[in-house]
C-alpha cells in the first residue's frame, strides 16, 4: 500500500476548506412593485388610504378573508365561527398554529387588544362604525373570541375582511407609541415588515412559518418571493416603461392608455379582478339653489353621455355606471332602481329643463326668473379634469353652464367641507350595497363624508334596519329601500365602474387581481418567480 | 475678502427669515386640511376634528408661526406629521442625493457648455457655430420632464442602456453610477444651453478688446490667447449665469426627482406639500432656500476670485 504524499495531503485539506464555499447558495428572490403614492402610516385604525390597505393586507391577517368574487367570506385566523340568534354575539374560534413575524403565539387575546385599541378613544381611530356597536369583545379562552355588539349588524363578517380589523401585536404597539406602523409593524401575514422609508419604499421580507393563506389561493404559504419592495414610482410613463423593461415587477397603477400596450407585450400579464367595486360620481349639494331642483337633477344626469366618459378618459376600459353602486355587488338592488334616470338622453333632458321653466337665452344658456342655469363644481386634478371637461360639453348642450374648479388632492378634502359649490366629483371603494348607503347617507355624516347634505329620517331607519337586520333577505330589503330612495332623487349623477388591473413582469408568473378595498395584490401569495 | 463674505452673510440673515415666513404663509393661505388628508375620504367631520385637534391645527396662525420660529432658531424643525421622524432625519436623509445628483448634473454640463460655447465662438458664423447655436437654443426651449421622459423612452427602456427607478446606493458603486446617470443627463441637459449661449456672447466680446489684439501682436498662438487670455476673462459672466441657473436647476432637480423616483429633498418636498405634511414641507422649503442662498453666496466669492477689481471694491 503506497502512503499518499504530503501533496495529496495538502490537496484534500484545502478542497475540504474550499467546499463549503463553493456549495450551491440559494440567492434571495426579490421583486419590486410600483405604486404612485405613499401612506401616512401603516396603522389599521389610523389610516383610511388605499396605500395603507395594500401593504397591512400582507403584513398582517384578519379574522376573515374576503373571496375574489366579494361576497364570500372565508376563514382565515379564525376556523369557523358561529352567530347567535340575536345577531349580537358571534363567537370565533381561531387557528391554534399562527405566529406574528416576531415569533410571538396569535391568541384571542391579540384579537381583543386590536379592536379594544381601534375603540379605545386615546387611540382616534378611524371609522370605527365598521366594527359594528361593540359591546365587549372577550377572550373566553386562548382560541376563542366572543365579539358582543349591542344591536346586530348584518355586515360585520364583510367589515371584518377589511385591513380595519387586522390583528395587531398590542405588546409591540405599546413598545413602540407613535412610532406604531412607522417603525415597526408586527403581524401574521405573509409578510414582514422590514422597513419604510416614507415615500419612497417600503421593504417587506417572507414570513417564513406563514401557512394559514385564505383557501381561493392555491399557495398558502409561505410567500413565494423572499423580499416584496414597494417603490413609490410617481410618473405614470416611468410605472410602463419600468414595468417592460424589468425595473419593476409588478404594478396596479397601469395608466388607462397603457393597457392595451401592455396586454400586447407576451413578456407582461394583464389579469383583471372579477369583481371591483370602485366607481366615479358627481354629487349634487342638494340645499343649494338650483341643486336643491329634482328637475334640473334629472335633467343633468340625462345631459351626461357616461359611455363616452368610458371611452374617453377610461380609454374603454371602465363601464358606464347608470347606478350608484355596482349592478354585482351584494345588496344591489336590481328591482327597484331605476336606470333609466341615469341614461344618456340629451332631447329629453332639454324637455324636462322647458317644462320646469328652464328657457334657453341668447347667450346659448337657460334662465328661469332671471337666473342662469350655472352650477360650480369642485373637482379633483388628473383624469377627473378631462371627465370634468366631457361633462361640462355635455351639458352645454343641453343649456347648463358647468363652471369647473380643480383642486389638487391636498386641498380638495377642505374644500369639500365647505358649502361653497352645487357638485363635487368623488370616486370611492365599497364591499356592499349597505356599506356604500351607510357611508354617504346617514344624516349624522353630514357634510363630509355625506356631502350631497342627504337628510331623511327613513333614510336613518332603513340604514339602521338594514345594520340590524339578521337575515340576508331582510338586509336587502332594508337597503332596498333606501336605494330606491336615494336613486329616485337623483342626487349623483353616476358616471363609471372602474376596472382593476394587476400587470406582471417578465420575471413574474400571471398575478390573479383580487378587488378588495383596490388592493389588488391581496394577500400577495400570489406573486411568483417564473 | 473676508469682510466681502461677512457682509454677504449679513444680508442674507433677513433674506432666510424672509423665507421662513413666506414659507410657512404660504402653506397657511393654500387651503389645505392636513387633518382631512390624514382621516382619508372616508373619515366623518368628528374624526376629522379629533385628528385636527390632535395635530394642533385649532391654535391661531401666529401662534402656529412663532411656535414654528422658536423650534427653527433651536435648530428644531420639528417632527413629519406622517412618519413622525424628526424633519431634521428627514431631510439629512434626502439632501445627500438631491447634492449628488446636482453635482452630477454641473460636472459635465458646465464644461460641455462653456467648450461648445468657446467652439461657437472661435468658429463664429461658420456651420459648427450655427449647428452648436442651434443646439443650445433647443437645449434652453427643452421642458426638463420632456427630455427625460425621452431618455426614459429610449435609452433606459428601449435600448436598456441606463436604470430609470431610484437612487443605486452611493456613487462609488456601480449600481450607484449606473442608477446617476439618466437622471444627471436630464437635469444637465437643460443647463447647457444656457451656458454655451452665453460663453460665445461673453468670449466674442472679450476676443474684440484691446489686450487680446496685443497679445495677438506679439505673436502668441491662438489657441493661447484664447484659453490663457481671453477664456478666463469671459467667464465671470457665465459664472453669474451658472449662480442663477443653479436656482433653476434646484427646480429642475424637483421634476428630475419625481421623473426618476430619486430619493432627494425636491421630491421629498413635492412628497411632503401633496400629503399636507406642514412640518415637513416647511422644512424642505427652508433646505432649498438655503442652498439657493448659499450657492449665491459662493458666486459672490467666485467673482472675487476671479475678478481682483472686485476684491478692491
Amino acid at each position: 500500500m503506497r502512503t499518499p504524499r504530503p501533496a495529496a495531503w495538502l490537496g484534500a485539506l484545502a478542497l475540504a476548506v474550499l467546499l463549503p464555499a463553493t456549495t450551491p447558495v440559494v440567492a434571495e428572490t426579490s421583486v419590486t412593485i410600483m405604486r404612485t403614492i405613499d401612506t401616512d402610516r401603516y396603522d389599521p385604525h389610523r389610516s383610511t388610504a388605499r396605500s395603507t390597505a395594500e401593504a397591512l393586507f400582507m403584513v398582517g391577517d384578519t379574522l376573515v378573508a374576503l373571496d375574489p368574487d366579494l361576497k364570500s367570506v372565508h376563514p382565515l385566523l379564525a376556523k369557523s365561527w358561529t352567530v347567535s340568534d340575536d345577531g349580537k354575539l358571534y363567537t370565533f374560534k381561531l387557528r391554534d398554529d399562527v405566529t406574528f413575524c416576531s415569533g410571538k403565539k396569535f391568541t384571542a387575546k391579540d384579537v381583543k387588544a386590536s379592536i379594544d385599541r381601534w375603540l379605545d378613544p386615546a387611540t382616534k381611530g378611524v371609522v370605527k362604525n365598521r366594527a359594528g356597536d361593540v359591546k365587549e369583545i372577550r377572550a373566553v379562552d386562548d382560541y376563542t373570541v366572543e365579539y358582543e355588539l349591542t344591536q346586530p349588524y348584518s355586515e360585520l363578517l364583510f367589515q371584518m375582511t377589511q385591513h380595519f380589523h387586522t390583528i395587531i401585536n398590542a405588546d409591540e404597539v405599546a413598545a413602540l407609541g407613535e412610532d406604531f406602523g412607522v417603525k415597526g409593524f408586527d403581524g401574521t401575514g405573509p409578510y414582514c415588515f422590514v422597513s419604510w422609508e416614507p415615500r419612497n419604499e417600503l421593504i417587506l421580507k417572507k414570513h417564513e412559518a406563514y401557512k394559514w393563506g385564505p383557501a381561493f389561493y392555491a399557495n398558502k404559504g409561505p410567500a413565494k418571493v423572499d423580499k416584496l419592495i414597494w417603490k413609490i414610482i410617481p410618473e405614470d410613463n416611468n410605472r410602463v416603461a419600468g414595468i417592460q423593461a424589468n425595473q419593476g415587477d409588478a404594478t396596479q397603477y397601469i395608466p388607462y392608455w397603457a393597457v392595451d400596450q401592455l396586454e400586447a407585450n407576451p413578456q407582461i400579464s394583464v389579469t383583471k379582478a372579477p369583481s371591483y367595486f370602485w366607481t366615479y360620481f358627481v354629487g349634487f349639494k342638494i340645499t343649494r339653489e338650483i341643486a336643491d331642483n329634482i328637475e334640473v337633477r334629472k335633467a343633468l344626469n340625462l345631459a351626461v353621455d357616461q359611455k363616452a366618459i368610458a371611452e374617453g378618459p377610461f380609454f374603454g376600459k371602465a363601464e358606464p355606471a347608470y347606478a350608484y353602486i355596482h349592478p354585482d355587488v351584494l345588496d344591489y338592488d336590481k328591482k327597484d332602481i331605476n336606470t333609466s334616470l341615469f341614461g344618456y338622453d340629451p332631447e329629453k333632458a332639454k324637455a324636462i329643463l322647458e317644462a320646469a321653466g328652464w328657457k334657453m337665452g341668447d347667450d346659448g344658456f337657460r334662465h328661469k326668473d332671471g337666473k342662469k342655469l350655472k352650477l360650480v363644481a369642485y373637482s379633483f386634478t388628473n383624469i377627473w379634469q378631462q371627465i370634468m371637461e366631457a361633462m361640462q360639453g355635455d351639458m352645454r348642450k343641453v343649456g347648463a353652464d358647468l363652471e369647473i374648479q380643480v383642486f389638487d388632492a391636498t386641498v380638495i378634502w377642505g374644500k369639500l367641507k365647505t358649502q361653497d359649490f352645487d357638485l363635487f366629483t368623488m370616486s370611492y371603494p365599497y364591499v356592499s350595497a349597505g356599506d356604500a348607503m351607510n357611508l354617504y347617507f346617514p344624516s349624522e355624516n353630514r357634510p363630509t363624508p355625506n356631502r350631497v347634505n342627504w337628510a331623511d329620517d327613513n333614510t336613518d331607519k332603513w340604514l339602521s334596519e338594514g345594520r340590524a337586520a339578521l337575515t340576508p333577505e331582510a338586509r336587502y330589503e332594508a337597503y332596498a329601500k333606501v336605494q330606491k330612495q336615494v336613486h329616485d332623487a337623483v342626487v349623483w349623477i353616476p358616471l363609471v365602474h372602474e376596472p382593476m388591473f394587476v400587470a406582471a413582469g417578465p420575471r413574474l408568473k400571471p398575478i390573479a387581481a383580487h378587488g378588495i378595498y383596490g388592493a389588488g395584490l391581496y394577500k400577495g401569495l400570489g406573486i411568483e418567480l417564473k | 475678502m473676508l469682510q466681502h463674505i461677512a457682509h454677504r452673510l449679513l444680508i442674507s440673515i433677513p433674506v432666510l427669515i424672509g423665507v421662513l415666513l413666506v414659507g410657512f404663509l404660504l402653506l397657511q393661505v393654500v387651503p389645505t386640511d392636513p387633518a382631512t388628508v390624514v382621516a382619508g375620504p372616508t373619515a366623518t367631520h368628528v374624526e376629522i376634528e379629533a385628528i385636527r385637534e390632535a395635530m394642533g391645527l385649532n391654535e391661531p396662525i401666529y401662534v402656529q408661526f412663532g411656535i414654528y420660529l422658536t423650534r427653527v432658531l433651536q435648530g428644531d424643525l420639528g417632527r413629519s406629521m406622517i412618519s413622525n421622524s424628526p424633519v431634521v432625519t428627514e431631510l439629512a436623509n434626502t439632501v445627500g442625493p438631491t447634492i449628488e445628483l446636482m453635482l452630477a448634473s454641473l460636472i459635465w454640463a458646465v464644461p460641455l457648455g462653456i467648450v461648445l460655447g468657446t467652439l461657437a465662438a472661435v468658429r463664429r458664423g461658420r456651420m459648427s457655430d450655427r449647428i452648436i447655436m442651434a443646439v443650445s437654443v433647443a437645449g434652453v426651449s427643452m421642458p426638463i420632464f420632456w427630455f427625460g421622459l425621452m431618455l426614459i423612452q429610449y435609452v433606459g427602456f428601449h435600448w436598456q442602456l441606463f436604470p430609470f427607478q431610484g437612487r443605486g446606493g452611493p456613487l462609488w458603486t456601480l449600481s450607484g453610477l449606473d442608477h446617476i446617470v439618466l437622471p444627471a443627463l436630464t437635469l444637465g441637459g437643460v443647463f447647457i444651453g444656457p451656458v454655451a449661449r452665453m460663453t460665445r456672447t461673453s468670449l466674442l466680446e472679450v476676443l474684440g478688446s484691446d489686450f487680446v489684439r496685443t497679445a495677438r501682436a506679439k505673436g502668441v498662438s491662438e489657441r493661447r490667447v484664447v484659453v490663457s487670455h481671453a477664456l478666463r476673462n469671459s467667464l465671470i459672466p457665465v459664472v453669474t449665469l451658472i449662480g442663477l441657473q443653479i436656482g433653476f436647476l434646484l427646480g429642475g432637480a424637483v421634476v428630475t426627482e419625481t421623473l426618476f423616483a430619486w430619493p432627494g429633498v425636491g421630491r421629498l418636498a413635492v412628497g411632503a406639500i401633496t400629503s399636507a405634511d406642514y412640518a415637513l414641507a416647511q422644512g424642505a422649503i427652508l433646505v432649498l432656500a438655503l442652498s439657493f442662498l448659499l450657492v449665491n453666496l459662493l458666486v459672490d466669492v467666485l467673482y472675487a476670485v476671479l475678478d481682483p477689481r472686485v476684491r478692491a471694491r
